[in-house]
């Protein structure tokens, strides 16, 4: 039965995830739900179906059992009011930066002036704004996930799936992208739903973060941080981070993602 | 000659690793100042010198071949007053105009085809035993039967060169189209995309390297096919000039025409590769 939701919602209920060939599933009755504003991130070991699981969300797994939906309707394809950033921003070569980043408009057929105007907001946003013209092999990776996120928010997505989006950065682009895509949350209210390897970069962007644990994928903890809130209502990342709260709270996520490893 | 025995070669020892090290696979280090060109230019210019010393000293008759000096004054002369009716620009014009609409034609229908392959099962199930039927028939192997369909007028002689431009071109097209990544696919659709405009904007410009790649080597292959297709009685054409000069034993202009069709696919090679660079400059920095 659809319930009735007033604010934006992406709901995965109860859903599990076989994939043809495969005895055992992938995930088994993960439920999530994603409010606007939310940022909930999904941890744990490699195999434990997090990226299933935001597939799932964008609508390019469809789960065995278990529901998936947004705003109540079903979700049973891809949509752009859930636009997805992955590790590899698969960006159009043939497109320079802005072109990419105002795609979303040309499939809706915006005009161009148009698109090139709201593309040139979305790179100040992500602060690049001289590398509109840049073609994207001239573009470091994280000024590629930088375009690949203001491509995601040109689509005026109620959220983002972000899938591993720093995985393949080096630390400091690593940490500085971190405060974007902060920053970006709070401009923009969309809920996320991200999936990340990082424990630290879990809790400094999280409002919720669900523990997964493989064999079959499931939530085995969920953690409400709220270091992400004190950053929106103005504290310095690094002030938090040096915060002993902080320190504690990744204790107990390390020990939450590699409980039960030993056996 | 005698053949040598396998006893005698006994004597010889080879070991597992001498298969491995004869001297024109080794990479040999790349000595100072030899440039790859330097040596095809000499290379070219002591092919030349011993076709003129041969001219000069009449080691071959000059029926079988013409000094270069004679083919070069064929050249000027031809395209000057022309044979067999036409002037040489007009010859290659003719047969220019014959490979150009015969590409047209090819990308016309290749690249929906090599979508079709690329993209759907069933697409791939109908067009792939039909391409590979035809791509290995040479095209003087069904010249014939076009002559019979479509008669000897100027259609079957672009049909012929078609024919043997649409499997390279259909190929590359499908195998761009499944190189692309799905994860490119998969981002489009997520920002709305409909099938439609995956295809459009996604699939299409990201095989467009492989699509130029096939065209390069359809035009290679329509050039050669260019002589046998000018065989059935054209009026002009370099095909045509070279099969008439042939028939008069009028060696000189046979060779200048070989040279003239050889130097037109380096331009056209040439050409192309430069239009790959400004077309599709991500090729291979991705």
């Amino acid at each position: 039965m659809p319930h009735l939701v007033l604010d934006p919602h992406l709901v995965l209920d109860k859903v599990s995830i076989h994939y043809d060939g495969q005895a055992a599933p992938a995930v088994e009755l993960v439920s999530i739900d994603v409010a606007k504003g939310d940022f909930v991130v999904l941890v744990g070991r490699s195999g434990c179906g997090k990226t299933s699981l935001l597939n799932v969300a964008a609508g390019l797994v469809a789960p065995a059992r278990g529901r998936a939906s947004i705003n109540g309707k079903p979700i049973t394809a891809p949509g752009s009011d859930r636009a997805v950033v992955f590790q590899n921003d698969a960006l159009f070569p043939w497109l320079t930066a802005r072109e990419n980043v105002a795609f979303a408009l040309r499939l809706r057929g915006v005009r161009p002036a148009e698109r090139a105007h709201r593309a040139d907001e979305l790179l100040a946003l992500v602060k690049l704004t001289d590398a509109g013209d840049k073609r994207i092999w001239e573009l470091s990776g994280g000024m590629r996930q930088r375009v690949g996120l203001a491509r995601a928010l040109a689509a005026e997505p109620e959220f983002l799936l972000l899938d591993e989006p720093l995985g393949a950065l080096d630390a400091l682009t690593r940490e500085r992208m971190q405060t974007t895509l902060l920053d970006l949350w709070t401009a923009s209210e969309v809920g996320v739903l991200m999936v990340t390897h990082g424990i630290e970069e879990a809790l400094v962007l999280a409002t919720r973060i669900l523990v997964l644990a493989p064999g079959p994928g499931r939530v085995v903890r969920t953690f409400e941080p709220g270091f992400s809130r004190r950053y929106a209502s103005g504290e310095a990342i690094r002030t938090i981070k040096a915060d002993p709260a902080f320190a504690v709270a990744r204790g107990e996520l390390t020990d939450a993602i590699f409980e039960g490893e030993a056996a | 000659m005698t053949v040598t025995s396998y006893t005698e070669r006994a004597g010889h020892k080879i070991d597992e690793t001498d298969g491995l090290s004869v001297p024109w696979s080794r990479p040999s280090p790349k000595r100072k100042g030899v440039s790859a060109r330097a040596v095809s230019a000499v290379t070219i210019l002591v092919v030349l010198a011993l076709w003129a010393l041969s001219a000069r000293l009449q080691l071959v008759s000059p029926v079988f071949l013409p000094s270069p000096i004679a083919g070069w004054n064929k050249f000027i002369t031809v395209a000057r007053d022309g044979f067999v009716d036409a002037t040489l620009l007009q010859h290659a014009v003719a047969s220019l105009w014959r490979v150009f609409a015969a590409l047209v034609a090819a990308l016309a229908i290749g690249v929906p085809v090599g979508l079709a392959i690329g993209i759907s099962t069933i697409g791939r199930g109908i067009f792939d035993p039909l391409l590979e039927f035809l791509r290995p028939i040479p095209p003087l192997a069904y010249l014939p039967l076009v002559i019979i369909w479509f008669g000897i007028g100027e259609p079957s002689k672009i049909l012929v060169i078609t024919i043997s431009m649409l499997a390279p071109v259909a190929l590359s097209t499908a195998s761009g189209v499944r190189g692309v990544s799905q994860e490119r696919i998969n981002a489009a659709r997520s920002l709305g995309a409909t099938q439609q405009q995956v295809v459009r904007h996604v699939i299409l410009p990201s095989a467009l390297p492989s699509i130029l790649t096939g065209l390069r080597i359809a035009l290679g292959a329509g050039w050669s096919t260019l002589v046998a297709a000018e065989l059935v009685a054209a009026t002009r054409g370099l095909g045509f000039m070279i099969q008439s000069a042939a028939q008069f034993l009028v060696t000189d202009v046979v060779v200048m025409g070989i040279l003239v069709i050889a130097a037109i696919a380096f331009v056209l090679e040439f050409t192309i590769r430069r239009i790959e660079r400004v077309l599709v400059p991500w090729a291979g920095r991705e």
